[in-house]
């Protein structure tokens, strides 16, 4: 289910991705609420954040495959420093997790539908969505149902 | 991993080195004096300066230049008339990269590639605006797929590892405190430390997160300064003014990932590097005078003395005791004030009080029997070195 994060749809200041042909096709599934990754079609191998070959054959033979979406809190933070624009001054701090997919690569990501305190290392998540722009989407995790 | 190499060729460089001359730019005055004009290559050519004067060297005599964090060799070079080097090198401004300097430095004189190597860092980091966060520009990972979430800062990642630290072994901000605290206490007998006022466990739990939860204390500073460290021959080193400062041991080890944590504290890379340095040398951890290790976050030094063995995996909080790490207790930490409190020039100044402490040169902070000294760097790149007085 893809949640709309903005709080207008003017008003979204905070950092957004860069689209590149690299990545293209991650935005263009996180659009339609699909969680996809780089496999490599010789190994099986799956990696992220995206890259041009495959790092253990080399080889750019690979593909995008939807992923299950689950995976484990492997830590996160409450940021309380002011780097980039765009957060409102209650929205701090603001939480960022470290999320360990189910598939073994590793995504920066933030937690919804949970608070703080209920937050722990090792918390099993989801992915859902929430829309930033007309372009993007971003991933986000919620506690596993 | 399979076809191990051979590391104990290390014992290749066991005591061939040495270094022989240090300088610091001033860190106090200059860090309460901001200047926008105030170069990376002018505060490097200060350090050089003060190093040579340090050596009793002339300029004539180097023939080797590194440079970190400083963009080019040549403009370093142009500055300090140094016209035909027969070795340079370029690395760039981050804190794993001062005991890699250190290495390539040895690693040129021992091989017959310079003579005399002067290996210079400057940092205006502070004038020029650095904040270390907050970068959202281009197409790196930090762009496409952390700063969207507010993700960002050296400091934020290690927050992390330290929250995974506490999950997993029950681990307090307590021995946090402690260290920045320790470093502290010893910045407060360094006349050229950045931050001088003692600070109590009270000060370090009301002081404010910033990546929580780390707080204010748990971070370097953000100062200017330049660094400088002159290496040549240990035969040399013998001629010249000082009791050389032997490069013992040395060793490099890694663990590069796309989220710079790692799920063991960095406990693969940390101990091989320990098992370098204590197997294939002389040296125990128990004949170490001091440890000067990397803190741009203090839980980095607990994730190296885990990793190099001073304590087991996840004992670290109990192992940090003011009694045990304090200038006079089994194994003092960071003598000259680290980098959250002398000055973050990102490993280059905890090169210099080490040779410092081992030329027994450190008045107040002196540690006793400084013999043999410890630098360690935990990061996704490591190093590690003993260093060693000379009694020859």
């Amino acid at each position: 289910m893809t949640t709309d994060l903005r709080s207008s749809e003017l008003s979204y200041e905070k950092p957004l991705p860069p689209v590149l042909e690299l990545t293209k096709p991650f935005w263009d599934g996180c659009r339609e609420g699909i969680l996809q990754i780089q496999f490599c079609n010789i190994c099986d191998l799956p990696w992220f954040p995206p890259a041009e070959a495959c790092p253990r054959c080399l080889q750019d033979d690979w593909e995008w495959r939807p992923i299950s979406g689950h995976g484990t809190v492997w830590s996160w933070i409450r940021m309380w420093q002011k780097y980039f624009p765009g957060w409102e001054p209650d929205e701090y701090p603001y939480t960022v997790a470290l999320i360990k997919l189910e598939e073994g690569p590793y995504m920066y990501s933030t937690l919804v539908d949970i608070e703080d305190k209920d937050v722990s290392c090792d918390l099993n998540v989801e992915v859902d969505f929430g829309k930033v722009s007309d372009e993007i989407t971003l991933p986000v995790f919620r506690p596993s149902r | 991993m399979t076809n191990q190499p051979d590391r104990s060729a290390l014992r290749n460089l066991q005591d061939k080195t040495a270094i022989v001359g240090v300088g610091t730019t001033e860190f106090g005055s200059i860090y309460r004096d901001l200047d926008p004009e105030r170069s990376a290559y002018e505060l490097g050519l200060i350090a050089f300066r003060e190093a040579l004067k340090d050596a009793a060297l002339k300029r004539t005599d180097v023939d080797g230049v590194i440079v970190s964090r400083l963009p080019h060799y040549g403009r370093m070079c142009e500055m300090i008339g140094l016209r035909h080097p027969r070795f340079v090198n370029v690395l760039p401004g981050e804190g794993r990269q001062s005991g890699i300097a250190l290495q390539y430095a040895a690693l040129a004189v021992a091989n017959g590639m310079a003579d005399v190597v002067a290996c210079i860092y400057g940092n205006n980091g502070r004038s020029a605006g650095a904040r270390y966060g907050g970068e959202n520009r281009g197409i790196s990972t930090q762009a496409m797929f952390e700063a969207p979430y507010g993700m960002t800062s050296p400091g934020a990642v290690t927050s992390m590892m330290f929250r995974r630290h506490q999950y997993r072994y029950d681990t307090t901000t307590e021995p946090l405190g402690h260290l920045a605290i320790s470093n502290r206490a010893n910045a407060a007998l360094n006349p050229n430390a950045v931050m001088q006022r003692p600070i109590t466990m009270d000060d370090y739990h009301g002081a404010r997160y910033i990546a929580e939860p780390l707080c204010l204390f748990d971070y370097c500073l953000i100062n200017d300064g330049g660094v400088c460290f002159i290496v040549t021959s240990a035969e040399r080193a013998r001629d010249l003014k000082h009791t050389p400062v032997l490069i013992h041991a040395t060793s490099q080890a890694s663990d590069i990932t796309p989220v710079y944590v790692a799920d063991d504290f960095w406990h693969e890379p940390m101990s091989q590097i320990a098992d370098d340095l204590f197997t294939h040398s002389d040296v125990q951890r128990d004949d170490l005078a001091f440890a000067q290790l990397y803190d741009n976050f203090t839980p980095t030094m607990l994730f190296t003395l885990e990793g190099m063995g001073f304590c087991e995996p996840g004992e670290g909080g109990d192992w940090i005791t003011p009694e045990r790490i304090g200038l006079r207790g089994e194994l003092p930490l960071n003598t000259g004030g680290g980098h959250t409190s002398e000055s973050y020039m990102q490993g280059w100044a905890l090169h210099v009080e080490a040779v410092r402490q081992l030329r027994q040169e450190c008045g107040d902070r002196q540690v006793d029997d400084a013999q043999y000294g410890l630098y360690a760097c935990a990061a996704p790149l490591a190093t590690g070195h003993i260093l060693k007085r000379d009694n020859s």
